[in-house]
């Protein structure tokens, strides 16, 4: 039952673990040359879960909190956006069972196949010897058909996954410190990924860990995706 | 019957148990059945199907009522929030089974059995090779292939997935949620305490009881679950001796797994599955009592189901779990339906296998002769795939009588003209150097 979003978390969280906090990223270019022209980003379904940390360590899925903060995230993208002279093209699934609704899927599933092996290659280990020093993850031309269709020059695909500490766990988390040992409480985890819709190669990709943050707010979401998209190459 | 619940439980401890308990949706139709329970115990028969009441130790939480859906803001909703997003990758999923007739079959038992909750129940039939169901809390119910194979006839089905519509109904999920979130927070401060008291090892010991308790919670639902999908069934006229028949042949075919490992009951999430058999046995007279339910469905099953027997075979025999497969072989030789293709996968089976005769035991012959007669079989019985002679020409082959491999080869391409592997088969027709 875990599939690909699970191993996705499952990377994320041993990330975090390792304790490489913050946000982190790689790109194809550092500054995309367009011009003066306005950049159409057409912003994938963002993969956002929210949740709270239960005394016994357990992460309780919260709907309500996920429905705010999608919203709020998907503002907080659009004004970063703004700023950078693009517009934000919001994506729709096509219905269900339908060719064009597989090809989408198609995209939307290698996407997250070449995804994970981002997070897990370049930033955790074992590093791929022939991507050692690059930069140049692709998910193929077919990419292109996605982009005619909107319109759009890039695809933005945003995960982000937020996790608070309940006051039982807060109690926790201290006794444990008495003791000298860790129980990890709320931790905020997501990626960022730029694609080109014309060649479908990976421009940028951006990892966030860290144990602040908060989702919930519009403000502090505000903050989130900006220090998400804190190199973003547009 | 190889649950991955259970299998999980088994290597990770606590926390594979619960991922594979509370993330894993639901509960598989692996193994229950109660030594006192009854089916008086549900009370008498609700308009809603299932008179309220609670599980063994649960906390009382009415049953879901048809087409309800959970408010935003509670942890129910949390459930089924993250379901709805596993059901967005199922609906995509490359195993997805789309035969048209199959999936109308199974979802019009589920329709029947489930009366107005039918609309709120979405049946995913996937091409698994093992024996499962699961039961989602936001109504995705899953149906492994490996499932279809093993039931023998639509009251056998209707068993299961009767089974898996109690877990739903009877908001199996967020039970175990709540169990599991109270006794792990139980047993962090009992853990804590312990160790501040300078006395560790007793939270240790607290944390194999609070696993214990966890996975028993689970059998105790297994078990309601039991006694709902009997229930479900016998209302709607099917013979519930069927269910304890499924259980026992699943035992069969367990037993007669070489590489069976000891089970380990402790951390089982479901009960022995020898106890649920006796107990669907019991309740069954008990159903039959109230009146007579003796639908079987064997017709219907076969006209539907069975014409994708071949296929399921097929993925069975690449698991390579040859004494497993051999003893499911048997039961289906023994149901008497299309053995000609059941005895050339006995032949693929002794083909693959290719063991030699053990000279101790009387009787005993090579898995290559074992073959070659089930081919012989298959062949007077019809039915069997053209490969059968693909067959019969490899095992010639090894046994070194060209001629007889060549005629073989010969016959597959004359019955299957267009077969993908035409180019080596005609390769092998060549007389060697």
């Amino acid at each position: 039952m875990l599939g690909r979003g699970g191993l996705i978390t499952v990377l994320i969280f041993s990330l975090a673990l390792a304790g490489c906090g913050g946000v982190a990223s790689y790109y194809a270019k550092e500054k995309l040359e367009r011009g003066d022209k306005t950049a159409h980003v057409l912003l994938m379904t963002p993969d956002v879960q929210l949740g709270e940390v239960t005394a016994g360590g357990l992460v309780e899925p919260n709907a309500e909190w996920t429905a705010m903060a999608k919203k709020h995230i998907v503002a907080a993208l659009k004004e970063q956006l703004a700023k950078r002279k693009s517009r934000i093209v919001l994506y729709r699934s096509p219905k269900a069972d339908t060719p064009k609704a597989r090809i989408h899927n198609q995209l939307i599933k290698l996407h997250n196949a070449v995804g994970s092996s981002i997070l897990l290659h370049k930033f955790a280990a074992p590093t791929l010897p022939t991507k050692e020093d690059k930069f140049d993850w692709t998910l193929g031309p077919q990419a292109r058909i996605v982009g005619h269709e909107y319109g759009a020059d890039y695809a933005l695909f945003v995960y982000l996954h937020d996790t608070y500490t309940s006051p039982g766990r807060v109690a926790v988390m201290v006794l444990a410190a008495v003791l000298g040992a860790l129980a990890p409480g709320g931790a905020q985890v997501g990626f960022a990924s730029l694609v080109d819709l014309k060649t479908g190669d990976v421009l940028w990709f951006s990892r966030l860990d860290r144990a602040s943050g908060d989702l919930r707010t519009l403000g502090a979401a505000r903050e989130s995706v900006k220090t998400l998209l804190q190199d973003f190459p547009l | 019957m190889r649950a991955a619940v259970r299998a999980a439980s088994r290597r990770h401890g606590l926390s594979a148990v619960l991922v594979a308990v509370l993330l894993g949706s639901g509960a598989c139709a692996t193994a229950p059945g109660d030594g006192e329970a009854s089916l008086a115990d549900e009370g008498g028969a609700a308009p809603g199907l299932i008179a309220p009441g609670a599980g063994p130790g649960v906390a009382l939480v009415p049953d879901l009522g048809p087409g309800q859906r959970p408010a935003l803001a509670t942890d129910e909703a949390g459930w089924w929030m993250v379901m709805d997003r596993a059901e967005s990758k199922l609906r995509t999923a490359g195993n997805l089974v789309r035969d048209e007739a199959l999936n109308r079959y199974v979802k019009g038992i589920v329709c029947r059995l489930a009366g107005p909750y039918c609309p709120d129940i979405r049946v995913y039939l996937l091409r698994v090779p093992y024996f499962n169901a699961s039961m989602a809390p936001n109504g995705v119910m899953q149906v492994w292939t490996g499932l279809l194979l093993r039931t023998r006839n639509e009251a056998q089905l209707a068993a299961v997935l009767g089974h898996e519509l109690g877990h739903y109904l009877r908001r199996h999920t967020l039970h175990r949620w709540r169990d599991a979130k109270s006794t792990t927070s139980a047993l962090i401060f009992f853990q804590i305490g312990a160790a501040l008291g300078g006395v560790p090892a007793v939270g240790q010991i607290a944390r194999l009881i609070a696993m214990g308790s966890i996975t028993a919670f689970s059998r105790d639902q297994e078990r309601e679950s039991d006694r709902m999908g009997l229930r479900l069934m016998t209302e709607i006229g099917y013979d519930p001796r069927e269910s304890a028949k499924l259980w026992q042949n699943l035992i069969r075919e367990d037993e007669a797994d070489e590489d069976k490992k000891a089970r380990f009951i402790f951390f089982s999430t479901h009960p022995a599955p020898e106890e649920r058999s006796e107990t669907l046995k019991r309740l069954a007279e008990v159903a039959l009592k109230a009146g007579p339910a003796v639908e079987t469905g064997d017709e219907r099953f076969r006209d539907i189901v069975l014409p994708h027997r071949q296929e399921y075979l097929r993925d069975e025999l690449r698991l390579r779990r040859f004494s497993r497969f051999e003893e499911l072989l048997k039961m289906l030789v023994e149901d008497g339906v299309d053995t000609g293709e059941l005895h050339f996968f006995q032949g693929e089976l002794y083909r693959l296998r290719d063991k030699k005769a053990d000279g101790d035991k009387e009787g005993d012959t090579d898995d290559r002769d074992k073959a070659l007669a089930a081919y012989a079989k298959a062949l007077g019985a019809g039915g069997a795939p053209p490969e059968i002679h693909r067959s019969l020409g490899l095992i010639h082959l090894k046994s070194g009588q060209s001629e007889k491999a060549w005629a073989a080869f010969a016959k597959y391409l004359e019955l299957k003209p267009d077969a993908d592997d035409i180019e080596i088969i005609k390769s092998m027709m060549q007389p060697m150097g």
